[in-house]
Formats: structure tokens, sequence, C-alpha cells
């Protein structure tokens, strides 16, 4: 393979920005009809009232919350990898960090959106903001419920502009190239970069402040999402272990969306230069990792479930198993921690089918994780009389298809008029060849 | 501009101007400029009345505001009820703004039904019922349920004057073959009261005093205060039944039997009461006449015949034995109710109490009056044969309770009778009749309805008629159908209150007013019991003349039980009913057949099955739950339900388990036993989910329902050391005293003046659902439908959770379970915008303004009460009318559960600040403590230590139900106490 130079990597991404044929369009179309699908939907939830969902008594919290948690774990790893395997000063990150931490901002804003979603009336949800009224009223700080806003809001400010700064060197490369209205709207979005030095020591400290500023939010943030849960009284989740069990559950999410995500565009950008299997197996080599942290979560909660002597507690680990959703958990558990395990085999980490399926299942596993912990939990708690199922509606479906929809008609937007890979941060490290120095 | 444009806009302009104030805007609202006398805005107004959705007749009390009635509430001076109300009392308010009520009479035409308006159906009616009297005798009748002594006197001089015979009284839950074994045994023929308060032993042979026999409100209140446990002691009840109900579920014991074995079993004591040694005491004559009909009821054969199990009968026995004021009551209307089973256990407890001191003639109840549906059969044959020209129906539905009475009733209007149908809603005799003649409902009307013989109980309008035309009162139409023109009196009121000052011995019609205000004259007619005019012999001869009972039917047997919620049915069409859950089966909207699990697994039926049930060429389809509260090989469907034409909730809703019965003709009498067998079963195939509202059927383990032993309380109190687990958590009251820094690692709340709380006293309550569907009543609770409940959305703030107890599914515990007020409440602290909020007295008060749905606070509660607004539910028209002004209607996407009143509360603030005093302990009662029959639930201030509720904390049972998470919940639970028998 011909080694790396600054030209053949402008050239490699900026050969991704050229006009797009109708297949993309067609694409593009097909994602916004699913968008309006969900926003649909949503609409007649508004109008009818929440009942159109399947949420009931006892289980008041249903895939709404559910993709607000995975869709903020999906977020985690691109700042993970961006921010603190920069730190870290990670080589085989610099290829993936731009789609990863665009991955990271489109993923804080669907994830922003269902928490609206789930509320029975949104049209109140100004009630939240802290804004100064006659009647002295307040937000409730003590909910973590008021923690989410304020989490979600820094980070979705915090990954946006890290992410921003960081495509400023290349933006204003593609202004250079650029013509007519092109050149003009990127003039303005590359915010008058020129390359000095002054400029390059400015945006490499800003870069690593950033880097700094967002490494404590990857934690804190979903460990906040986590007290959504911990926090309540509800067997199940009213647990220690919930902050650093959902971050790791995070990463590992993001970690296999990263691979779902560059593997295609990989191969249709022609960049297996630049994303090299080398950068791949580095991803999965830490899917490992964070399957074994999520592994040993799993295994942590039954035991202090077994060790609290709690029957209540006891009894909900025995349901997750064994009850209504037992199909649920043992996806979660095989798709989570035993198919990751599969990384531990060279030929299949480095074997691109094999890491693409991984990846979904994982997504799929995370998925589950985040189903089983919201819905088992409340189904079956304290008082047996109230127990009761939970199955999602049609509409529910629809939000969930108009969100999905969203994120990749933002990303598949995204990637065709921006940099997809940080064509700065693969000049920085192509002296250290394939391996990315790592 | 010129001049013609301008003229055009303007006038367009001012068209649409005009045409834009459309009628559309008007709303009505209430301005009472001029205010009637009694009413204030703000303010109810209470009128006395009685209730009569069943012939038991408790007082009510309806309250009035701005013109409408929108609660009803016991009588507190009526000697039945005591000022409580039973389920179906609290929800006859659902008859009066019923949608389906009919407005205006219909009669039926050619190929359909034409409206027409009350004084043309009058005179219709009034010109078929002269032209009829005059050619003969006999040629009018009349079929009514059970009536006030005023109005049946009424019924019958009309009837003479139309040359007719008397009246024909039904209840399809008569006890004609208990008033004939008065008669035998005791010289009284009628229904004597029972004092179960004081007997310290009851069997029961069916009798579902609960639930439906005879005066339910009335007998659970008497029943508590012998079964509560006071002094550590409480009486005993052994109920023998083939299914099980209230009653049953509240008896100390449950014996399963097959039905019609209860008879073997009385006569099976009988039996041993007077066999041997025991029988010694006995006159010869006597022990003779018991011999003859019980003689060869021997423990064998009883245990075979009863299909019960030998060590059951020797508990009954025992249990006989061991009393010193034993109480045996006979059968409920359901199984066999035939007299020998009556009479053997009347004979029983005439032997047990020679003075029958647990016996009040003094207090005979109304039902008595009534025939039973054997009786109105052959009534109906042999009016086929009389033809008469008009038959009236008053507040019958015997197309729906009595099987047969349908093709009756067709061949009698074929042969050119005209079927007049006298209905305060819709049924389906009204259905099927000439003329369907809506009445005023008892809520509108003047009247008198006694529960017992010679008790006076008025009725009176509450309020204004529903409908703009107000239908008259059945005592009108009868008047002007009687006597034309030539009436003795203006009309029905004045009828009463000449005949109240009569009875009554009123001296002025100003006298009547003051009988207005309290309900009714209510000296008990006679204190104690009359003499015997049947000497021991004569009534054991009695007995003996009864021929022997009758053989139980062939298995499976289908069982027709009288329903809690809906009696007979007439109550089946009230949606707050419908969906109070069952109190043994929890399910709503629906009557399944209950099955037993051997008999359910020998017919190849599963749970929630769909079974076509046959018997001969009748059948119903019904679906399955199964569950060991009936005796096995049997069928069990609860009454009500199926009718064929009535309002939008019952009609086609269910099964109709009446169509099954087969009339018996046995030594010349008809009768209409509620079991009848063999029925066939089949599985259709196909499957209807039932719409039960509990998720388990058992606790699990987990410290919710909690017994106690009485011998455990008897014994004295052992300091158990607390910690911190579930079963040895201390009780942590809402009050500083419940804070430990140990424990706490906030500071209590400082609460203003008051700390509101309620106990629950377990021991008390029997699982009736009044105290739901009060609550239902009192804060426009919505009901959501079968279709919601299913989904898990039902919207009840208080609930009965019904638990079986793991080791022996036949032992029941309730549980009302409405917000716990917890001091920390896990709402309060999850909500982003405080909705759920601590108020200064201790309530957690739900703020729907503020709510914005996040469901945080639903998720975080670990009692589940909590209940969200999935859709707006709107009531239809004019039901809307009985909405309490002073509660919120809350629209979708918005929190609400239990205030404990919250209205009333600032209610009695204000009284107290006007008097200038503190409020006084039970000044407030939330509508669910207002109605309970027992007195299970205690509202009051924990803060103050003389407060009854103060007090009962500190009794050795009280405890909080999973008061190990540190909730400090201000709903105080006594335990229910069990005892071996």
């Amino acid at each position: 393979m011909r080694a790396l130079t600054f030209n053949t990597i402008d050239d490699t991404v900026l050969d991704t920005l050229r006009p797009p044929g109708w297949r993309y369009w067609l694409l593009i179309a097909a994602l916004f009809g699913g968008v309006m699908l969900g926003a649909g939907c949503w609409l007649y939830q508004i109008l009818v009232g929440v009942g159109v969902a399947g949420m009931n008594n006892p289980v008041h919290w249903g895939t709404y919350l559910i993709n607000f948690v995975f869709w903020v774990g999906i977020a985690h790893s691109g700042t993970l990898i961006s921010a603190i395997l920069h730190l870290f000063r990670a080589g085989w990150r610099n290829p993936i960090a731009r789609a990863a931490e665009t991955m990271t901002v489109f993923a804080v804003c669907i994830a922003g959106l269902f928490p609206f979603i789930h509320l029975g009336r949104v049209w109140m949800v100004y009630y939240m903001l802290p804004l100064p009224n006659q009647r002295t009223l307040w937000p409730n700080f003590q909910s973590p419920l008021m923690f989410d806003v304020v989490a979600i809001s820094t980070y979705l400010t915090v990954s946006s502009l890290f992410w921003y700064t960081g495509m400023l060197p290349d933006l204003a490369i593609i202004r250079d190239r650029a013509e007519g209205a092109r050149k003009k709207i990127f003039t303005v979005l590359s915010l008058g970069w020129t390359g000095r030095h002054e400029q390059w020591r400015h945006y490499s400290r800003g870069y690593l402040f950033f880097a700094a500023l967002a490494t404590p939010l990857v934690i804190s943030v979903h460990s906040v999402v986590s007290w959504d849960f911990a926090l309540g009284v509800v067997p199940g989740w009213h647990t220690t272990i919930f902050a650093p069990y959902f971050v790791a559950g995070a990463i590992h999410s993001g970690l296999a969306m990263v691979l779902t995500l560059i593997i295609p565009l990989r191969r249709i950008f022609r960049y297996e230069r630049i994303i090299t299997v080398h950068v791949l197996e580095s991803v999965a080599k830490t899917i490992i990792f964070t399957g074994l942290i999520v592994g040993f979560a799993y295994g942590t909660e039954f035991f202090i479930a077994w060790y609290s002597h709690n029957p209540v507690e006891m009894a909900i680990f025995q349901y997750r198993p064994t009850g209504d959703y037992a199909v649920g958990f043992w996806i979660m558990v095989v798709c989570n921690t035993l198919v990751p395990l599969l990384f531990f085999f060279k030929a299949i980490r480095t074997r691109i089918g094999w890491l693409f399926g991984i990846s979904i299942l994982v997504n799929i596993g995370m998925w589950y994780e985040r189903f089983v912990i919201i819905v088992t939990s409340v189904a079956h708690d304290f008082l047996p009389y109230a127990w009761g199922l939970y199955h999602p509606s049609a509409i529910e479906f629809g939000i969930m298809i108009g969100s999905f929809s969203l994120f990749f008609f933002l990303f598949f937007l995204f990637v065709k008029h921006m940099p997809s890979v940080s064509m700065t941060e693969m000049k920085e490290i192509v002296h250290q060849g394939a391996d990315h120095g790592a | 501009m010129n001049r013609r444009t301008f003229l055009k806009t303007a006038g367009l302009g001012s068209i649409a101007f005009a045409a834009g104030c459309s009628p559309e805007a008007e709303k009505r609202l209430h301005a009472l400029v001029q205010a009637p006398d009694d009413q204030v805005p703000g303010q109810p107004t209470w009128y006395a009345t009685t209730c009569r959705e069943c012939p038991a007749g408790c007082g009510v009390l309806a309250s009035n505001r701005e013109g409408r009635v929108v609660k009803l509430e016991g009588n507190p001076l009526h000697p039945i009820n005591r000022g409580t109300l039973c389920a179906r009392g609290q929800a006859a308010l659902q008859g009066l703004y019923h949608p389906d009520r009919p407005a205006l009479p219909r009669l039926r035409v050619k190929g359909g039904w034409r409206t027409i308006p009350f004084g043309e159906a009058e005179a219709l009616m009034c010109q078929k019922a002269q032209a009829a009297a005059c050619p003969g005798k006999g040629r009018v009748a009349l079929v009514t349920g059970c009536v006030g002594e005023s109005l049946l006197d009424l019924m019958t001089r009309a009837m003479t004057a139309l040359d007719s015979p008397a009246p024909f009284v039904y209840e399809p839950l008569a006890l004609e073959t208990l008033r004939e074994a008065n008669r035998r045994i005791f010289g009284v023929d009628g229904l004597v009261g029972y004092r179960l308060e004081a007997a310290d032993r009851i069997v029961s042979l069916g009798a579902d005093f609960l639930d439906t026999w005879l005066s339910p409100v009335e007998y659970a209140r008497h029943f508590k205060q012998a079964h509560a446990v006071t002094d550590n002691t409480k009486a005993v009840l052994v109920q023998v039944s083939p299914f099980q109900n209230v009653t049953g579920a509240n008896a100390d014991r449950w014996i399963p039997c097959r039905p019609g074995g209860e008879a073997a079993i009385a006569l099976g004591l009988l039996n041993e009461w007077t066999r041997g040694e025991k029988g010694t005491g006995l006159p010869g004559e006597v022990r003779d006449a018991i011999h003859r009909a019980s003689g060869s009821w021997t423990p064998e054969r009883v245990v075979e015949t009863a299909g019960i199990r030998p060590e059951d009968f020797g508990l009954l026995v025992r249990c006989l034995a061991d009393a010193r004021r034993p109480l045996v009551l006979g059968c409920g209307a359901g199984a066999p109710n035939d007299a020998t089973t009556h009479a053997a256990a009347n004979l029983l407890q005439r032997l047990l109490d020679p003075e029958l001191a647990r016996i009040d003639t003094g207090r005979r109840h109304r039902l008595e009056q009534a025939r039973a549906g054997g009786a109105l059969h052959r009534y109906l044959e042999r009016l086929a044969e009389d033809r008469p020209a008009v038959l009236l129906l008053n507040r019958v539905d015997p197309i729906h309770n009595l099987p047969g009475a349908g093709g009756q009733i067709e061949r009698l209007r074929r042969s050119g009778t005209f079927v007049v149908s006298f209905t305060a809603g819709n049924d389906d005799t009204a259905e099927a009749s000439d003329l369907i003649f809506p009445l005023a409902h008892p809520l509108e009307s003047w009247d008198e309805y006694g529960g017992w013989i010679g008790l006076i109980s008025n009725l009176q309008p509450a309020m204004g008629p529903v409908h703009p035309d107000p239908a008259p009162s059945v005592g009108d139409v009868l008047l002007s159908l009687a006597y034309g023109s030539r009436r003795p009196v203006a009309d029905y009121r004045q009828w009463l209150v000449q005949s109240l000052m009569e009875r009554a011995g009123l001296r002025q019609e100003s006298d009547y007013a003051r009988l207005l205000q309290h309900g009714g004259r209510f000296e008990t007619p006679s204190e104690g019991n009359l003499p015997f005019v049947i000497p021991l012999v004569d009534a054991a001869r009695g007995l003996a003349e009864l021929p022997a009972p009758p053989v139980p039917a062939e298995a499976p047997v289908v069982v027709v039980a009288p329903s809690i919620r809906f009696y007979d049915g007439r109550s089946a069409d009230h949606p707050w009913l419908l969906e109070l859950p069952d109190a043994l089966t929890q399910v709503t909207w629906r009557t399944p057949v209950t099955v037993h699990p051997h008999t359910a697994s020998r017919l190849g039926l599963s749970h929630g099955a769909d079974c076509r049930i046959r018997v001969a060429e009748a059948q119903v389809t019904a679906t399955v739950y199964i569950s060991e509260a009936v005796a096995p090989e049997i069928l069990m469907i609860g009454a009500g339900q199926g009718h064929m034409a009535a309002g939008r909730y019952a009609r086609e809703r269910g099964p109709n388990p009446f169509l099954l019965l087969r009339l018996d003709q046995a030594d010349g009498r008809t009768t209409l036993p509620m079991a009848v067998g063999p029925g066939q079963v089949e599985a259709t195939g196909g499957r209807t989910p039932l719409a039960h509202t509990d998720g388990s059927r058992i606790q699990h383990d987990r410290k919710i329902a909690l017994q106690v032993d009485l011998a455990h309380l008897q014994a004295p109190p052992r300091a158990e050391k607390p910690g911190l687990t579930m079963h040895d958590f201390p009780m942590t009251l809402p009050l500083p005293e419940g804070y430990d820094p140990a424990r706490d690692a906030y500071s209590p709340h400082d609460h203003a003046g008051y700390r509101w709380g309620m106990v629950v006293d377990l021991d008390r309550c029997i699982g009736c659902g009044a105290c739901a569907v009060a609550c239902a009543a009192e804060n426009n609770v919505a009901v959501v439908g079968e279709e919601r409940v299913l989904e898990g959305r039902e919207m009840a703030w208080l609930r009965i959770e019904r638990y079986l107890d793991p080791a022996d599914p036949t032992r029941v515990f309730f549980l009302p379970m409405m917000c716990q007020h917890c001091d920390n409440a896990p709402c309060e602290a999850v909500c982003p915008v405080y909705a759920p909020h601590h108020g200064t007295e201790g309530l957690n008060n739900q703020i729907y303004n503020r709510c914005i749905g996040t469901r945080f606070c639903a998720q975080n509660c670990p009692y589940k009460v909590r209940r969200f607004n999935w859709f707006t539910y709107a009531a239809p028209a004019p039901m809307q009318l009985q909405y309490n002004p002073d509660v919120t209607v809350r629209a979708k996407g918005v929190m609400e559960k239990c205030s404990f009143c919250v209205q009333r509360i600032k209610a009695a603030h204000n009284a107290a600040k006007n008097e200038r005093r503190r409020i006084r302990d039970g000044e407030i009662t939330p509508a669910c403590v207002q109605t309970c029959p027992t007195g299970a639930l205690v509202f009051g201030d924990l803060m103050d230590p003389n407060s009854r509720v103060r007090r009962l904390c500190d009794d050795r049972r009280a405890y909080q139900v999973m008061g190990y998470l540190n909730t400090k919940p201000a709903v105080i639970y006594l335990k229910k106490v069990v005892q071996e028998v």
C-alpha cells in the first residue's frame, strides 16, 4: 500500500465532498420520510394523549426513555474517542475522531428530543427551566430529571463546540479549494482561518483544553443519566453501581455504533488507507474491555441482590432472566458480554464482515439492556398487586423509526458536505505509518 | 372606494360580525341571582331520602350543589345503615344521570318505536285500563318490585278500583322459603332480623349477608361489631357454601360444599344435636318429630351428600358446641334456597338459643312482601289463562332474570295484552313491552320506603328533574290510571302525606316537614322479641312436614351467584360498579365463570378461555376464571350481566346465567333454584382477556397485607428489637418522633397545626368496595372502560387489593390501598417541577396545573397509587352533571392520586376558622371513611395525641405497608386478626 502523504489525505477526503448521485438523494429522501413519520406520530400523540403509546401503570416509562438512554449512550464514545483518547495520545483515534464526534453531536440532539416526546404535557416543558415568574415557582433541583436537563445541555454545548473547533482547519482547506457560493459558505464557517502560526498555537491549546473539559463530562453525563434510575427507590434501579455501569455501557454501545458507522463509510468513501484495519481492530479491542466491564456489572447486580437478602431485590433479579421479559434479558447478556468476546480472536477482529455484524449485535444488545433495566424493574416492583406488563405500541415504533431516520439523515448529510475525516489530525500522524503510532 | 362598494363592504362586515356571535359561545353558567331559599352557591344542601337500589332501604343524604345532586352519603340517623352506604348505593347517582336513561315514553308501533309525550302515554294507558276495567274482573295486572307501604297501599287500592287483583310483588332475590321456614319454626310469617352483633359463633349455610342477603350494609356493620377484634377476642364465622363471595372471603373458615349440600349439613347438624345424650333434655315428641326429619342424616351421609370432608363436619359441630351465643343462618338467595334448609337451620337455632336472643322479630325486612321467580312464573302462567287487557310492570326485569318470562310476556302480548313497563332506566323487559314509560328516578320523586316493616323512611326529590320533560312517579300514574279525574287526592305526594299521617301519627302537614328533615321516623318499631306463637313441638313437626331436601344436581353444576356489584342485574349499567373490580376475582367489566382448578383440568378448560355452557336448550358463553374460591365440579357465574337491551354499559356485556336456570316443579310448587345441572361445557376455542386489576394473587412474602394470630395477640407482648430489614423495621410515624438521626439524613417536616393521617383496620375491612366507588363519586375519578383496564390504565384512586394465602388460597386478605401521604415521599423528590408537593399539614398534594407528565413520581411510588391521565376521559352527557364542583376534572397528560379528600379538609378549615377553633377530631371524613359500612377507615390528625388515629397507632397491630423503605406513610394499617377454627 502506498504511504499517505498530505496531498493524498486531502484528495481522499475532499473527494468525498463531490456532488452526490441520485442514489444518495433517494436515500436522503427516504430518511426524510422516516423523520416525517416520526414527527407525525409525535403530533398525533400530542393531540390525543400519551396513551397512544403502550405505557401504563406500573410501567410509566417505555421506549421513549429507553431510546433516550440509548442515544445518550451512543453519544458517549464520540467524546471518549475524540477527547479521552486524544489526551492519551492514542493515534488510532485520529482517523475516526471526526465521524465519532459527529455521531456524538447528532446522537445527543436525538437523545434530547426523547424526554420531550415522553412528556404528558410537552407544551408545559418550560416549567423545567428556572425562569423567573411572579409565583416564584422554581424547578426542583433535587430531581434527577433536573440534573439531566443541566447535564445534557452542557454536554451538547461542549461536544458541539469541541466538534466545531476541531473542524476549523479542515473547513479552511475546503474554502481554499471551493468556488462560488460554496466558497462563501465555507469562508463564513471557517471563521477566517488562515493557518498562521499564532492560530495554530491557539487552536491546539484550545483543542486540548476542550478535550480536558469534555473528559469529565463523558463520565458525568451518563452517571447523571444513571441517577434517573439509581436515585429512585425501585428495586433493580436503586443501586450504587449504576453510574460506572451506565458509563461503561454507554461507551460499549457507542464504540459499537462507531464501528457500524465507519465500516460502510470506509468502504464507500474509499478510506481504507486512512481508516486502516488496525484502527478497527483497536476499536474492537476496546469493545472487549467495555464488554467485560458491562458483564462484570451484570454479575455484580445479581450478587448484590442475593447478598442483600432483600426479598424484593432478589425477586426482581430472579424475574429478569426467567420472567416475562427473559428473551430481552438473554439478548442483552449474549450480545453485550458473550458476543464481543469473539474479538479475542484476531481472525475475527480483523475481518470487516465480523466486525460489522458484531457491532450491530452489540447495538441491539445495548438497546435491550436499557429495556431490561427500565421495564422489568417497575413491571415487578414492590406491590405484587400492581404488577403489570408493557408492550410498545405502533406509535412508539413510528417514533423510534423517526429517531433512527433523523440520526442517519443528519449523519449522511454531514458526511457528504463536511469532511468526515479530520485532515488536520490525519496529517499529525501521517509520519507514523499505517499503524498510526499505536 | 365608491358609495356602492362602501355599502357592500359595510353590509357584509356587519353580517359577518353578527354571524360571529354564534350560540356556540353562550355557555350556561349558574348565576343564582335569585337562589332558592335553601341554596347557597358553593355550599351543599343535603336532602334526606332513601336508597332504592335494593330492597334493604338504607337512608341517604343527597348532597345538592347548585341544583344538582353530586354525591350520596348514608344518613347517620337511619337505623339500617347508620350513615354508610354500599358500592351500589353510592353508584345510584349514575342511574339518575345515565346517558341512556329514556327521557320520554316510547310506544311500540309497526316496525319500531314512536316517542310520545308523557301526557299522551298516560292518556293511552288510562284509556286502556279503564276500557279493560269495564268488561269484567281481573283485566288489569300489576307486577312490581319491592315498594314502600304507602305505594303498595295505593297500588292495591288502584287495582281494586280497576276491579283487578292485588299487585304481585316480585324480587328475583326474594327469600320466600326463608319466610316459610320462619313461619313454621318461629311462628313469624316474615323475614326476621338477626343480631349478628350478639353472636360469638356464626355458622352460615350460604347466607351472603355481606353481599346481597336481606340488608348487607346493616349486617356488615353488625357482623363487624362481633367479628372485629375487641379486648383480644372476636367472634367466629364459618361459612359453608359452594362458592366464596365476600361473605365467604371474610369467614374464618370457608367450607366448600356441593350446591344443595347445605340442606344435608343443616339436617345433619340437627341430627347431631338431638341424637343420643344431647337430645335427652328435649320432650319426646319434639325428639321424634326432629328425628323423623333428620334421623337419616348421619354424619357419613351428610359428608357424602354435601361433598365436604368429615373433619369439616366435625368442625361445624364443634364450633356450635363451643359457642356461648351461637347463630345459625340458612342459605342465601343463591344455591338451593329451599324451605327445608332454612327450617332446619331455624330449628337448630331454636334449640341452641331457646330464647331466640339472636333473632329480632322487631326488625322484619321489607323483602318479605316479595315473591321470587318461581311464583312469578306461576303468576304469568295464570295470566296467560286470564288474558288481562293490560299488564303493568313496575321496575321489574323478569325477561333478564327469570328464564322463560320473555316467552310468557310475548305470548301475552300476542294474545292482546297491552304490556306497559315502568322503568327508571332501560331494561330487557321494557324493550319487550308495548309501552316503555320512564319514571322519575327515586332521587327525583316523593315516596316512602321503610326497609323494615313499620319503619318510616322518606324519599324526596333531591333536585329538579334531569330531563326537560319531567317524568312522573309511578304513584301519580296509578292515581290517574285508577281514578282518572275522580282522584281522591291531587297527587301522589298528598297521598303520601295522608298515608303517613295515619301511620306515623302526624298531626299536621308541618310534621311531615320534620319527618323529611330527619329522613323518616326511626324509632325501632318494637323493641325485643315477640313471644313465640308456635310451641317447639309444632315447630319440629313443621320441619318434618316439609319435603326432603332436593337431591343435589348432577355435576358440573351451574351456580348463579347474586352479585355484590350488580345485585340481580339492576345495577349492571352503572360504570362505577363495572369498573370496580370484583372482590374475589378482581375482574372488572365482565363476569367470568369461576371454575376450580381440578374441574377445569378435568373439563379441559384453561384460564381465560371462552367456553359455551349449555343446560338443556339454554346456553351462555363466558370466560373461564380458574380459582380455588369455588367448590370442585361447579361452574359459578355471577348474576347481573348479559342484558339484551339496556344502557350502553350493560347491553350485551358478559353472560346472563339466569338463562341457564330451570324451573323446578316438585310437590305442585314451582321454584327457581339458583343451581342447575348437569351443565355441558365446551371451549369455543376463543379467548377473551379478562380485565383484572391484580398483578399477582399472592404477596410474595412481602410486608403488605399482614395478619396476626388471635392467640398471639392474647399472649403478653414481647419486645422486639427493631432493625433495618423488611421484617424488623420499626414503625416510623410521619411525625418528629418517627425520625431517627441514625436512619434519616433529613430533619422532620414542620407541620402547621395538623398532620393528617389515616388508620385502616384490616380486621374490619370486608373488601366490599364501597369506599372505592365513594371515592370515584367524590373526586371525579374517570371511568376508563374495559379496554383501558386491560392496558393497565384504570384510574381508581383507592383500590382494594386482594391477596390469597399461598398455602391455602381460600384464605383471602383485603387491603385498601390509596396514597399513603408519606412524610418521606419518594414521589416528591423526583418531580422536576414540584407538582407533588408536601403540604404544611403533611398532605402530599398533587398540583395538576404544575404537572408536566414526566411520570417519574409514579415510577418511584412504591405503593403504585398514582394514576396518569393517558387521555382526556370525558363522561357522556349528562353524567358530567354529577361532577363534584369542588374537585378539578383532570385532562390528559397529568398525574393524579388520592388527596385525602383535600376539599373536605379545606371545608373543615373554613368552618373551624369561622368559629375560631381547631378542627375537631372526627370532623373530617374523606369519602371512603364516610361510607365504610364496617368503620374500617379512620381519619384524623396524627399530631393530636388524643385523636382516634393517633391512639390507634399505638395498637399492637399497627404497621406500615413497606415501612422498611422509610417512606413514613401516614396511612397506618392494623393487622388482620386470624384464628384457627
